[in-house]
């Protein structure tokens, strides 16, 4: 009875993490502002899970969801030290994010320039 | 991290009169900004326009949110059938005979999407051709003071 629950329990995990993987991305990872945070604390240092929820007013499940989510994001993992759980940062993935505003950045910086070469042309009529 | 909006300043050399102009009539606009079919300065105008005529991936929709003559715009910018929302503002202050413009874009990481077309390597291949062909061009035809 219990192997058979343990395999049930592996199947469905192997499914979420098979599902999880089509839909993860960084850019989900930071649509959560709790996410923000988590990521935000967890790049000053690397925090255990329990000092980790201790500064956020949800519950601990909720915090521990959003770490999940993080963790499938590929932009922290886990560390077993003893008996504590550490939180550390990948903080490759944000550049994924930086490249992404950079795109921005690049194309108002372009409608700018666009936009001084027109106010010029109107001032100076040929 | 956090999530902190993209801003950009501008010195132009131009009256904060004409720069208004150029951000909100319409025929100005196509000059050196998007060719939009039908705007007005007015808000909750909606309007919509592609990046480029070459590119019809990517419907920009808009509404004008906030209207202070001369001082400040914003609407919204979201892309049709792709979830999330920004917003672009431009500020204008007046600095003699010249004009600051700062432009803020809030909101660039609520483009999250389960859906592959959207990926950040597809956008960006929309948004290399606006900017490094249709724009470019554009520009540097310009760039003759």
């Amino acid at each position: 009875m219990r192997n058979r629950t343990v395999t049930f329990k592996l199947v469905t995990e192997w499914f979420h993490v098979k599902q999880n993987k089509l839909r993860r991305d960084v850019f989900q990872a930071i649509a959560d502002p709790t996410r923000r945070e988590i990521i935000g604390l967890i790049s000053q240092q690397s925090l255990n899970l329990n000092a980790l929820a201790d500064h956020f007013e949800i519950s601990r499940p909720a915090v521990s969801k959003h770490i999940k989510i993080l963790m499938e994001c590929g932009l922290l993992t886990i560390r077993q030290d003893g008996r504590e759980r550490y939180c550390e940062p990948r903080l490759q993935k944000i550049q994924e994010v930086a490249a992404w505003a950079e795109k921005y950045r690049e194309f108002w910086s372009l409608k700018l320039d666009a936009l001084a070469n027109f106010l010029d042309s109107e001032n100076q009529p040929k | 991290m956090k999530a902190e909006p993209l801003v950009l300043e501008r010195t132009l050399n131009a009256p904060v009169a004409s720069v208004w102009d150029a951000l909100t009539n319409n025929a100005k606009m196509k000059k050196w900004y998007f060719d939009i079919a039908d705007f007005k300065a007015e808000i909750g105008f909606e309007f919509q326009f592609y990046g480029s005529k070459d590119d019809t991936r990517y419907l920009h929709l808009c509404k004008i949110t906030e209207l202070i003559p001369e001082k400040r715009l914003t609407y919204t910018w979201k892309y049709e059938k792709f979830p999330g929302e920004s917003a672009v503002t431009f500020e204008l202050f007046e600095e003699g005979v010249q004009t600051r413009l700062k432009l803020t874009h809030a909101g660039l990481e609520s483009f999250t999407t389960d859906n592959p077309d959207f990926a950040p390597s597809s956008f960006n291949a929309g948004w290399t051709f606006i900017i490094g062909t249709s724009l470019k061009d554009f520009v540097e035809g310009k760039n003759t003071k």
